[in-house]
């Protein structure tokens, strides 16, 4: 599959093949003795969000790091595109609740990183840095340092740099929780434009309802990943995605409502309820 | 309102930063004035700037001031620069790989707390009375103090600045260049003004290792004999090329970490 790195934002159209872009099968880890995560299966289709939701120390950030490679399985696979998951590469991009922006670099050299590690010569690098603070909408920020800039654009230049890099998959681990209210329902509307355009495929860990149900094709609530624990809950929401009037719609009320309820029972959970929308 | 409120305390910080040498003149005036302590002790500020345009007119032992300050300045110099390339390299490799870190543990760690005088002996079996010896007692010391800051700093950096990297490509050669190397230039640069002090302090202790030039020498040949205006003299030439270069530095590391304080 060639991918053309040049022009991410025509690439509008990708393959729809029926291999999920991302895998797990059976995965375990374990720290100190504790199982964090066992025998947790999905998958997910190219183009999806799927939002991780539950509370701290539930294990959806583990999730993440094992799909960016941070850490390895302790038992099972995971799988990017078909390939084992081994180490983190760029093929899987990380939006980072603290930014882990480069102070010393400016918004097109954070921007760029990826494609000056890839050897692209500077006109390149120049041209995409404009495309994506464009896209971002960083326009004429290129020459600003992180530390000049908001929390909310700082984290739109994180989530430019990753997009620069043009990954199969795109991990967000509460990139929001350090912005105020307002800018993160923009910053939500503007992810799912994003993600419209370019359709990428995006994991995103959230604590809160409301940011699952707004952004996410699916919601994995998790309730026990120890046990392999969680519900696969489909999102039907009106096109666009990204309409603010979503949020004041009957159905996105409503199944704001049932998750609450979920996750304040204490009913056991159901291992992996598998609904219309869920892709095995 | 807060703009003036900020330029009021910076006006405070020069008086206050300008007003604390003049009081201490006063006091040394004041004190020799006074006849509390007698002029071969401490001599009067007149007798002292008197001796310095003497030094500066005729020379010290012989030989132009110029002479001594260049020797100094030599000596100091090519120490600090290897001494500073060595250190920032073993201490950033002893950060990022535990093999290396191994190695220098322990000999870094009996090696730092001996003051330089104690060395002198062992250096001038060693190396001589020469150049040579002069110039390694000053690079130890500054070698030490940029392995300890740049070790600090490698291991400073953020780990998600590293996971980022990764995410973005980067290979073991990039993660170290362009993200650990310039996390760490904080403590590097504040390394650099420190070594930079202990250097000058340690020049007059590798000018006892003999030779006759050099802020050292001249400093310890005044005082045994007991010419306290001109052990003075060399002293305030030595504070004020500290003074300086400290100033300096400081100026740079402002340039270099631009990013540092105002996250």
């Amino acid at each position: 599959m060639a991918r053309d790195l040049l022009n991410p934002i025509l690439q509008t159209e990708r393959p729809k093949s029926q291999t999920p872009i991302l895998k797990f099968e059976d995965v375990g880890f374990a720290y100190d003795g504790r199982d964090i995560l066992k025998d947790v299966s999905f998958s997910v289709r190219r183009g999806e969000l799927i939002a991780l939701l539950g509370p701290s120390g539930c294990g959806k950030t583990t999730i993440l790091n094992v799909v960016a490679g941070f850490i390895n399985a302790s038992h099972g696979c995971a799988f990017i595109d078909g390939k084992l998951i081994d180490r983190p590469g760029p093929d899987r991009g990380v939006v980072f609740q603290s930014y882990a922006l480069f102070d010393w670099m400016t918004v097109r050299d954070n921007i760029t990183f990826s494609l000056r590690c890839a050897g692209k010569s500077r006109k390149e690098r120049r041209e995409v840095a404009e495309r994506m603070t464009n896209l971002v909408g960083l326009g004429g920020f290129e020459d600003r340092y992180p530390y000049q800039l908001s929390g909310g654009m700082r984290q739109r230049c994180g989530l430019a740099r990753v997009l620069a890099a043009n990954p199969k998959v795109m991990l967000m681990d509460e990139p929001f929780a350090a912005v105020d209210v307002q800018t993160r329902e923009t910053l939500q509307e503007e992810i799912l434009n994003v993600k419209e355009k370019m359709g990428s495929t995006i994991l995103f860990v959230t604590h809160s309802i409301d940011e699952a149900v707004f952004l996410a094709d699916r919601i994995f609530v998790i309730t026990n990943l120890a046990q392999g624990q969680y519900l696969d809950i489909p999102v039907n929401l009106p096109s666009p995605r990204s309409s603010p009037s979503n949020r004041l719609h009957p159905d996105f009320l409503a199944l704001r409502e049932d998750i609450y309820l979920r996750m304040r029972t204490d009913k056991p959970a159901v291992t992996a309820v598998s609904n219309e929308g869920a892709a095995k | 309102m807060t703009k003036s409120k900020r330029a009021m305390e910076h006006q405070r910080y020069v008086f206050l930063a300008a007003v604390s040498p003049l009081a201490i003149l006063g006091v040394w005036i004041l004190a020799v004035g006074q006849g509390w302590v007698k002029g071969t002790i401490l001599p009067s500020p007149a007798v002292v700037v008197n001796s310095l345009v003497d030094m500066f007119e005729n020379g010290y032992a012989g030989v132009s001031i110029f002479t001594h300050i260049g020797y100094s300045m030599m000596r100091v110099l090519t120490a600090y620069v290897i001494g500073s390339a060595l250190g920032i390299i073993v201490g950033m490799l002893r950060g990022r790989i535990a093999w290396i870190d191994a190695i220098f543990l322990v000999p870094g760690e009996i090696l730092r707390p001996i003051p330089p005088l104690g060395m002198i002996p062992l250096f001038i079996l060693w190396f001589g009375v020469g150049e040579l010896s002069k110039i390694i007692l000053i690079f130890v010391c500054v070698f030490l103090i940029m392995m300890v800051n740049a070790h600090a700093g490698a291991l400073a950096c953020p780990p998600d600045s590293i996971r980022a990297a990764q995410t973005l490509g980067a290979n073991r050669r990039q993660i170290f260049l362009y993200v650990i190397f310039p996390s760490a230039l904080p403590q590097i640069m504040t390394g650099l003004r420190i070594a930079m002090g202990s250097a000058l302090s340690v020049l007059v202790a590798s000018e006892l290792l003999g030779g006759d030039r050099g802020l050292g020498f001249l400093v310890l040949d005044a005082s045994n004999f007991f010419r306290t205006s001109y052990v003075f003299s060399g002293i305030i030439i030595i504070g004020f090329i500290g003074l300086v270069s400290e100033r300096g530095l400081a100026w740079i590391s402002r340039r270099v970490v631009h990013w540092q304080g105002s996250r």
